[in-house]
């Protein structure tokens, strides 16, 4: 445990505890906890902006609140979605040492440490490389499976696809970003079981598989109707051929260009569509 | 075209705040940008065949030839969040005023290309401008670090709101701006060349596009995680034993 709970009686000034509202108004700044981002200080600002509410409330001087938000200002770096668990936990070391526990700043900075840094290195793949991606999937496979409706008619699936799309990431990343500060600051002393019990990685497997099932599902639903297309002159399976061929090359192009050249999605799209060009003047 | 560039405006300074301050709602994603500016700049009903179905398309291509699954740090500068309200505005904006020049018998198709690649082009230029936003930012904090060390909160406070309708007014200017110069570049390129520009051609375009955002999506959704070919057989299997079953009930 870092920094026991004072048993002396404290001041009547450093005897006000955190409030509620407190770790809510932390939780809500968490929202903008990157607009000050940058590469000497990652969130570190918004890090010390989300505390405010914290420092306001266990501090009377300016000059104090000053400073103590100044030593929570220096290099922080975690999941956006995850931060609120990092500030909950300071809440609680600062709440401590304002009612005079023997805590000083180097404690305070090991503990941020000791939960951001595996917050990070769990978050990231969870919700960047697999949440989000299958988010943006489920609102692609909205488009494939609702029915079209009136062929004249505006079409709906311009609001449910996106709609898809929210919900999916957020019904599990808005549950996070709610509950984190409020049980980073209940388990404090306990960071480490804190951490197993997000569960991340297991989570991370779980989306990863769900991810691959929708996108197998997805090709099957978007390669169906293209074999089933009209065929006026009667060509058979030269038809077909002739329909999934452009569709082919380009997947199998990016496929393997997207091996030799990693993240170059757009260039190698755009030069897609240019030797397309070129081809389809030609013949 | 004042209304419906401040309409761009504001939705693309609200997804360049979702994306770049840390609210991360997923509103900042090409397909919902997309999809939001198609619903916003609906030109009416004597377009309604294709005004709602472009930005769909546009985000769907978008949403798959944007999406990296390598981790942030390893990722290039691409500014998603406004590419779909960039790429559909084109599109939508295009579609209404250069429609009579270029009337294609594959009618959308042409104006998903035109927003898939205004699109494309938006995100590589808009990554570019983050470097100078983070020069800022870094400032900005340096300036912070002084305020409170001179206890002087709220001008902290003041700072940081002003950080945050930095990001906001960057995504509003850039969105507008970039919807202007790629329905100018569209106005100037594409009815000169209206003898060139034919539906097949579109077509072809189209569906190599589309194949190289399959390409990206199994780059992202199969080949990166582990398993990820068997669970997407496995997908693609249940699926066609689904539509092969419904086939034969309907035939």
């Amino acid at each position: 445990m870092i920094g026991p709970e004072p048993t002396s009686a404290p001041s009547p000034e450093a005897a006000r505890g955190l409030r509620g509202i407190d770790l809510a108004r932390v939780a809500s700044r968490s929202f903008y906890i990157q607009a000050l981002f940058s590469a000497e200080r990652q969130q570190g600002s918004g890090f010390a902006f989300a505390l405010l509410p914290v420092i306001r409330r266990l501090y009377s001087g300016a000059a104090e609140r000053g400073r103590a938000l100044a030593r929570n200002m220096g290099f922080f770096g975690t999941h956006p979605v995850l931060a609120g668990y990092v500030l909950g936990l300071t809440a609680r070391l600062e709440e401590r040492r304002a009612r005079g526990a023997p805590i000083d700043d180097a404690q305070i900075e090991q503990a941020k440490r000791s939960l951001a840094s595996p917050l990070a290195a769990l978050g990231d793949p969870l919700f960047w490389v697999t949440l989000r991606p299958l988010a943006g999937l489920a609102g692609i496979l909205g488009m494939a499976l609702l029915p079209l409706g009136d062929s004249i008619g505006p079409d709906l699936r311009v609001l449910v696809c996106p709609l898809l799309s929210l919900l999916t990431y957020n019904a599990v990343a808005l549950r996070f970003r709610i509950v984190a500060v409020p049980r980073g600051y209940a388990s404090a002393d306990e960071p480490g079981k804190l951490l197993r019990s997000l569960r991340l990685a297991e989570l991370k497997r779980f989306f990863e598989r769900v991810s691959a099932f929708a996108f197998g599902s997805l090709a099957v639903l978007t390669l169906w109707p293209m074999t089933e297309s009209a065929d006026p002159a009667g060509l058979g399976p030269a038809h077909t051929a002739s329909v999934l061929a452009p569709f082919a090359l380009g997947w199998i192009g990016a496929a393997v260009g997207l091996r030799r050249w990693p993240g170059r999605n757009v260039e190698l799209a755009l030069a897609a569509a240019l030797v397309a060009l070129i081809l389809s003047t030609r013949v | 075209m004042f209304s419906e560039l401040s309409r761009v405006a504001l939705l693309g300074g609200i997804l360049a705040l979702d994306r770049s301050a840390g609210l991360n709602l997923m509103i900042g994603q090409p397909l919902v940008g997309a999809c939001l500016a198609g619903a916003l700049l609906n030109p009416g009903p004597q377009w309604e065949l294709w005004a709602l179905r472009i930005p769909l398309g546009v985000g769907v291509l978008l949403q798959l030839l944007l999406t990296d699954p390598s981790l942030p740090a390893a990722q290039r500068p691409r500014d998603t969040a406004t590419a779909g309200v960039i790429g559909a505005s084109v599109a939508i904006l295009c579609l209404e005023r250069l429609h009579p020049y270029l009337p294609l018998t594959t009618g959308g198709i042409l104006w998903v290309l035109v927003g898939t690649i205004a699109g494309l082009l938006a995100s590589v230029a808009g990554g570019w401008m983050e470097a100078p936003l983070r020069a800022r930012n870094q400032l900005s904090a340096s300036r912070g670090e002084e305020l409170l060390l001179e206890g002087r909160l709220a001008a902290f406070e003041a700072l940081y709101w002003r950080g945050v309708a930095r990001l906001f007014l960057r995504g509003a200017t850039w969105s507008a701006a970039a919807t202007v110069a790629g329905v100018a570049a569209a106005a100037v390129i594409l009815p000169p060349a209206a003898q060139l520009v034919t539906g097949p051609r579109a077509g072809l375009i189209f569906a190599v596009l589309l194949g190289v955002a399959y390409g990206a999506g199994y780059h992202t959704h199969v080949r990166t995680p582990r398993h990820g070919l068997r669970w997407a057989a496995m997908g693609a299997i249940a699926l066609l034993l689904i539509l092969l079953h419904r086939h034969g009930a309907s035939s």
